[in-house]
């Protein structure tokens, strides 16, 4: 029995309380918060919001907010891990580096700076589902689609990005997000709790960062021995081994590898399909 | 040139004596010859001063004003009183000395910045820096003593007072002269007049004996090899890049926009600072890897130019990038303008976006952007730290780079020389008011206790500061951001940092 851990959209209390607390007070310009990573290192109070609203669905919250809702946001995915918003609060209130380095990796590829100049979006309309439903069978696309029919999700469910505090880095969160369903299909990982912490172990080999680890320091709490066996014996090892030697996820354009056979794109990317347990 | 030590008592070729000779003419020798000169109680003394470039043209220069060397020195409150003491500064061409005011220094991680202003430190009347910097080229002949040296790269000062007044002392200049060896007797023959003294065997087949040798010879000094005196230090793994810059004033978004105020950033690979000229002209000085000191070498003007702009505001990933796509030849492998465009056009748009609440009036002042560079102006040197286990020998002294070198970050290493020479100076008359020889160690060991501990500190806190900054790593780089931002705040501390940088902090200030 999978348990969908994916992020949908759902309206929720907590946001309602965050748009009440937050006011709009008068602003001077500055351009300290331009430069990256100013606002982790810098002095400032911790009871204002660094910025005003940056781009659409932006939240400006003060440090003490972010704080909060990063400690509330992580015991309510614990609890129920089914609660996508949750999930997504704790990430963007901890992401700062994280979104950071991955950023800064991209640049350093041609292909991931063409995804951050372009800054293409993932919908069901941009990838035109029922044009890859016609791609013959095998076809990265077709697989995709037939993905997300069985898990009867499409691209648009995915919960915007609210609390990131930066224009450019909230795109590369957004983008994160909307290409977790490639990376489900790129590695054969199932939608179970183990089949995402399989993938984050992943994550965290491509990108050298723990944070990626955060969301899933409590999912094994929640799995049975066996399911427990089977990712530290089967999965991490092959995510390690994989991670680190595949191109970076990130810096690929998706949308112009749907017509290939997915072993091909398995094999460009260097990656192996997971083992089938 | 090794030292070479005889036994002989043979009367070589025939010898000239001297009191002092200075070998090396940079601008420590040049100025401690002038010192000596101007003193009262050593202008009587027998001075010879071996160079092994040429100083003609150096004499003979003008200034052209679109030409700018490469070559500029920054001097504290406290040099600039010293040039002026011993006449050289009214000298100097007033055209090519800048004043610098203020400074601008920040974190190229995490944006901290620190500002100082030289008129908020107290009891100062002068700016904090002077830039004194000349041409290339050499023009017809005139009295002028502000010189800079031509395709060699180095920067010498004469005093015309100085030389006019060679008359009346005895200072004989030897140029386009190396010197062959330096040797001294040893053993029982040691003990006859004179013969303690040190031989110089010049390539111009002269000899000469000298009661006193100072070594000004710059870091790879051949007299403190002749004096078996260590060097202790490091090598840094760095390259300094100096270049001539030729910069648009009306695109920093400073005060007075930004004229006289000098700009530093400190990048994980290394500080770039860019110090203000006349005419809408900086000096630029990068310290960075060998590797990408060298890339920036062969770099085309316009790519060149770019990439300065974007040292002095883009982050290091974006830096990164810029370095890798550099082909071997120099040539870059993508659009360099093109791509600081963008990384500039989001960063300009998140700032245009972004409010923030608070106090601070003013967002960060911006330096101004580069336009060009000035052709073969563009040289890089190694960078290293050494300090010499001792200043001073029988009957040898060392100033100025022969005596330690510094991490060009904070400005302070010809200032130090200088500093170096008004010691020597007032130690060399001191020991002749007392009638004592003035190329006895014991009359030296002054010059010793009195430099060697300022100059060690100054030394260890710009190696300190070199390391701080040289990583990226998130701790220490919070760490410091932190102090800096503090430090920022609080004036008094900034104060005293201000006036140790500028000289005016010493334990025995006795001028």
């Amino acid at each position: 029995m999978s348990a969908r851990i994916l992020t949908r959209a759902n309206p929720s209390v907590l946001k309602q309380y965050l748009s009440r607390a937050g006011s709009s007070p008068t602003f001077t310009r500055s351009t300290r918060a331009a430069v990256p990573c100013a606002s982790i290192f810098t002095l400032r109070s911790p009871l204002k919001p660094p910025t005003g609203k940056l781009y659409e669905g932006h939240i400006p919250i003060s440090p003490l907010q972010r704080t909060i809702l990063a400690v509330g946001s992580a015991f309510t995915a614990l609890a129920n891990p089914l609660r996508g918003d949750m999930v997504a609060a704790l990430g963007e209130t901890t992401s700062g580096i994280f979104l950071n380095r991955i950023r800064d990796q991209m640049l350093q590829d041609p292909e991931g700076r063409r995804i951050l100049r372009e800054r293409p979006v993932i919908t069901s309309e941009t990838m035109q589902l029922d044009t890859l439903r016609q791609l013959p069978d095998g076809t990265f696309g077709r697989e995709y689609v037939r993905f997300l029919d069985d898990q009867q999700v499409s691209p648009d469910t995915r919960e915007p990005v609210h609390f990131v505090d930066s224009e450019e880095l909230a795109y590369v969160m957004q983008r994160y997000r909307e290409t977790h369903d490639f990376y489900h299909t790129l590695t054969g990982l199932p939608v179970t709790v183990d089949g995402e912490i399989a993938l984050k172990w992943f994550e965290m080999a491509q990108t050298g960062l723990p944070m990626t680890m955060l969301s899933s320091f409590f999912g094994p709490l929640r799995l049975s021995s066996e399911e427990r066996e089977r990712l530290f014996n089967v999965y991490v090892p092959w995510a390690l081994e994989n991670g680190s030697t595949s191109k970076l996820l990130m810096n690929v354009r998706w949308e112009e590898w749907m017509e290939k056979p997915v072993e091909e794109v398995q094999r460009e990317l260097g990656v192996q399909p997971c083992p089938q347990v | 040139m090794a030292a070479i030590r005889f036994q002989s008592t043979e009367a070589k070729a025939a010898k000239e004596e001297y009191d002092v000779v200075i070998v090396g003419g940079g601008i420590a020798g040049s100025a401690l010859a002038c010192a000596l000169a101007s003193n009262k109680a050593s202008s009587t003394l027998k001075i010879a001063l071996i160079e092994a470039f040429d100083l003609s043209n150096h004499i003979k220069w003008s200034p052209r004003p679109d030409q700018y060397s490469n070559r500029v020195s920054s001097l504290t409150p406290k040099s600039v009183a010293f040039l002026k003491k011993i006449g050289v500064w009214s000298e100097l061409d007033q055209s090519r000395v800048a004043a610098c005011e203020g400074m601008q220094v920040w974190d190229g991680v995490s944006g901290a910045r620190i500002t100082f202003d030289a008129a908020n430190v107290d009891g100062v009347q002068s700016s904090f820096l002077q830039q004194v910097f000349s041409g290339t080229v050499p023009a017809p002949p005139g009295v002028n003593s502000t010189t800079n040296q031509g395709p060699q790269d180095r920067t010498y000062m004469f005093n015309t007072d100085c030389r006019s007044s060679l008359l009346t002392i005895k200072l004989d200049i030897f140029e386009k002269t190396k010197v062959q060896g330096i040797t001294v007797e040893q053993g029982e023959s040691a003990q006859e007049p004179q013969a303690d003294w040190p031989t110089l065997q010049l390539d111009n087949g002269k000899t000469l004996v000298t009661r006193l040798l100072i070594g000004a010879d710059g870091v790879n000094s051949p007299v403190r090899s002749f004096a078996k005196i260590e060097s202790l230090g490091w090598d840094y793994s760095q390259f300094g890049l100096v270049a001539t810059l030729q910069i648009d004033p009306s695109t920093s978004t400073a005060p007075g926009q930004g004229k006289g105020i000098a700009w530093q950033r400190f990048l994980p690979t290394g500080p770039v600072a860019m110090l203000p000229l006349n005419n809408g002209y900086a000096s630029l000085v990068w310290s960075t890897t060998p590797k990408i000191a060298q890339d920036l070498k062969k770099l085309p003007a316009r790519d060149f130019c770019a990439l300065v702009n974007a040292a002095f505001s883009a982050s290091s990933a974006e830096l990164e990038y810029l370095y890798k796509n550099i082909g071997p030849d120099g040539q870059p492998l993508v659009d360099f303008q093109k791509e600081i465009e963008w990384r500039t056009s989001v960063h300009d748009m998140e700032a245009s976006k972004t409010m923030v609440r608070g106090s601070s009036s003013q967002g960060d002042a911006k330096p101004p952007k580069v336009v060009d560079v000035q052709e073969n102006t563009r040289a890089p040197f190694p960078l290293r730290m050494r300090n010499s286990s001792s200043y001073v020998e029988d009957r040898v002294v060392l100033v100025g780079d022969a005596a330690h070198t510094v991490h060009p970050l904070a400005g302070q290493g010809l200032n130090q020389g200088l500093a170096d020479v008004e010691c020597l100076t007032r130690v060399i008359e001191q020991s002749l008011l007392s009638g004592s020889d003035i190329g006895n160690i014991h009359s030296l060991t002054p010059y010793s206790s009195e430099r060697f501990l300022p100059n060690l500190a100054m030394l260890g806190t710009v190696d300190k500061l070199s390391k701080l900054y040289n990583t990226d790593f998130g701790p220490v780089v919070w760490a410091r951001s932190l102090g800096l931002t503090a430090v920022d705040k609080m004036g008094p501390i900034k104060n005293e940092i201000m006036r140790f940088a500028m000289g005016l902090e010493e334990p025995s200030n006795r001028s």
